[in-house]
């Protein structure tokens, strides 16, 4: 297996932008070229990570990135896994780097879908779930994630307090994030106070509907050295899935995709999670991140929301849980997230993250899931 | 196999597959068992009574379900049985009305999937 490495990275800010679905995929690849000082003709191969392209008029996106690219004769794919949709196309793109099929790849994931208003998104999002036994009956994806919330609070004496710091935290994150779709810092009191979405979660419980987009060059570690020194290796790639309705798991606090994925992912790596310096999850709501800190290994079961009130997941704190502002102030354009997490590992690693710095920070890992959990994707990186 | 299963539903039952090799038991809209791989099940129906495992109070619905909102969308754990199913519960504005442990069962099916009613 060839070892693969992240040459460049690009993003766009996330929120609510003007430009087309078409136009800010583009734009994200163009800065992944630029930061990676590659040609574009020397990509081999693009990965376009995206669910609601139908939204804005376009979908089979790659053909017509790889075009304005000035590669049309490159071969492309589009890749739906609902909000895990970016680390999966990732995880894609870096088993065929590492067969040794191609030696670099343009990974970039998109989403624009603010246009479309609270109603039609949280529509469209349903049907993400088993929808069947789930959206279908009425259950919206902040319903699925309370439905957890509950079972989380009820099983270990939590509160919603507890979830709230979580927005917290990521807030005050995202502030020092000049491309983070909220940019604000909140409080307790304000999330407590916030209007109810499906309790016990409330709207700052809840990341945004977010446009957006994120690219990465891919490569293999030769095409790596002879371009640049600023590269990031990626040293575990880990996949999981689980029963696809809440229904189908014996318990409801833990999301075993998580588990699954980062087993291998740490295999791969040769590590534990104890080796990882900070980590960038999956915190569609707030309980999503306290349950994702315990499933990835950081803390013990039920621990998580102790971790939160010690300040353990903060900036300064043992582990720093999703510098970048996370899901939850950073946005979440489903089809991107998983991508952005890499763009904001990339820069971490290689000194360009800024204020929002992780100090001596030399493994850094992503955490990226579709719907509640039902597929996932971890992967690990260090710095040269 | 849908169509029975809803059919069931309808009648305040749950339609479930028995793994005839290992004996896990499925909702029936399962093919193969998840618990050992093999194909082959007998049909057992079980009574759609239970209680909640988990559940949400929904403010903020998708299209469809804005008339009966605020509603519930509830798992049960099925009485007797290590198996779960989820539906909607409508009526319920309050966390204070829906403990986790209380009694509910299945009333029957329409455009708002399988419909739960408290016992």
């Amino acid at each position: 297996m060839e070892k693969v490495c992240v040459l460049g990275a690009g993003s766009t800010k996330y929120g609510k932008l003007e430009d087309s679905i078409t136009d800010i995929t583009i734009q994200a690849s163009v800065g992944a070229i630029e930061s990676a000082g590659i040609d574009p003709k020397e990509i081999q191969a693009g990965y376009i990570s995206n669910v609601f392209g139908v939204a804005d008029k376009q979908v089979h996106l790659g053909p017509v990135v790889m075009s304005n690219l000035g590669i049309p004769e490159k071969p492309s794919l589009s890749i739906e896994s609902a909000c895990g949709s970016g680390s999966v196309s990732f995880r894609e793109a870096f088993a065929n780097v590492a067969a040794g099929f191609y030696d670099a790849v343009l990974v970039a994931g998109t989403e624009k879908v603010t246009h479309t208003g609270t109603e039609w998104t949280t529509t469209y999002f349903s049907y993400c779930s088993d929808f069947f036994y789930e959206g279908g009956a009425g259950a919206s994806f902040p319903g699925l994630f309370a439905s957890m919330a509950r079972a989380y609070l009820t099983e270990f004496k939590a509160t919603e307090e507890d979830l709230a710091r979580v927005a917290v935290k990521n807030h005050e994150n995202g502030l020092l994030n000049p491309k983070a779709h909220l940019r604000k810092k909140i409080t307790v009191d304000d999330v407590l106070n916030s209007a109810v979405v499906a309790s016990p979660l409330k709207l700052y419980d809840c990341c945004p509907f977010s446009d957006g987009a994120s690219a990465v060059i891919l490569c293999s570690e030769k095409f790596a050295k002879e371009h640049s020194k600023n590269y990031v290796n990626v040293i575990g790639s880990g996949r999981g899935g689980s029963p696809a309705t809440l229904q189908g798991r014996d318990h409801m606090t833990t999301i075993p995709s998580t588990k699954l994925a980062a087993q291998a992912a740490y295999k791969m790596a040769g590590i534990t999670a104890k080796d990882i310096d900070f980590a960038e999850v999956h915190d569609c709501f707030t309980i999503a991140e306290i349950v994702d800190t315990e499933d990835l290994g950081f803390f013990e079961k039920g621990q998580g929301v102790q971790a939160v009130r010690e300040g353990r997941t903060s900036m300064k704190g043992d582990i720093a849980i999703n510098p970048s502002g996370g899901l939850k102030s950073k946005g979440h354009p489903i089809g991107a997230t998983g991508v952005g997490q890499v763009v904001e590992v990339f820069e971490q690693l290689t000194g360009k993250a800024g204020e929002r710095t992780v100090q001596d920070a030399k493994i850094g890992l992503t955490h990226n899931f579709g719907a509640t959990g039902a597929s996932c994707a971890v992967h690990i990186f260090q710095s040269v | 196999m849908k169509q029975e299963f809803i059919d069931a539903v309808k009648s305040g039952r749950v339609l479930t597959k028995k793994c005839t090799k290992c004996g896990h038991l499925h909702l029936a809209t399962v093919y193969f068992c998840q618990n050992c791989g093999a194909k082959g099940f007998e049909n057992k129906i079980l009574d759609g009574i239970g209680i909640v495992a988990t559940y949400t109070i929904i403010t903020v619905p998708p299209a469809g379900f804005e008339k009966y909102t605020p509603y519930a969308w509830v798992v049960m754990k099925i009485d007797g049985y290590e198996i779960r199913i989820s539906g909607f519960l409508g009526g319920i504005a309050s966390p204070a009305q829906l403990p986790v442990g209380a009694k509910i069962k299945i009333t029957g099916y329409d455009d708002r999937g399988i419909l739960l009613e408290k016992q």
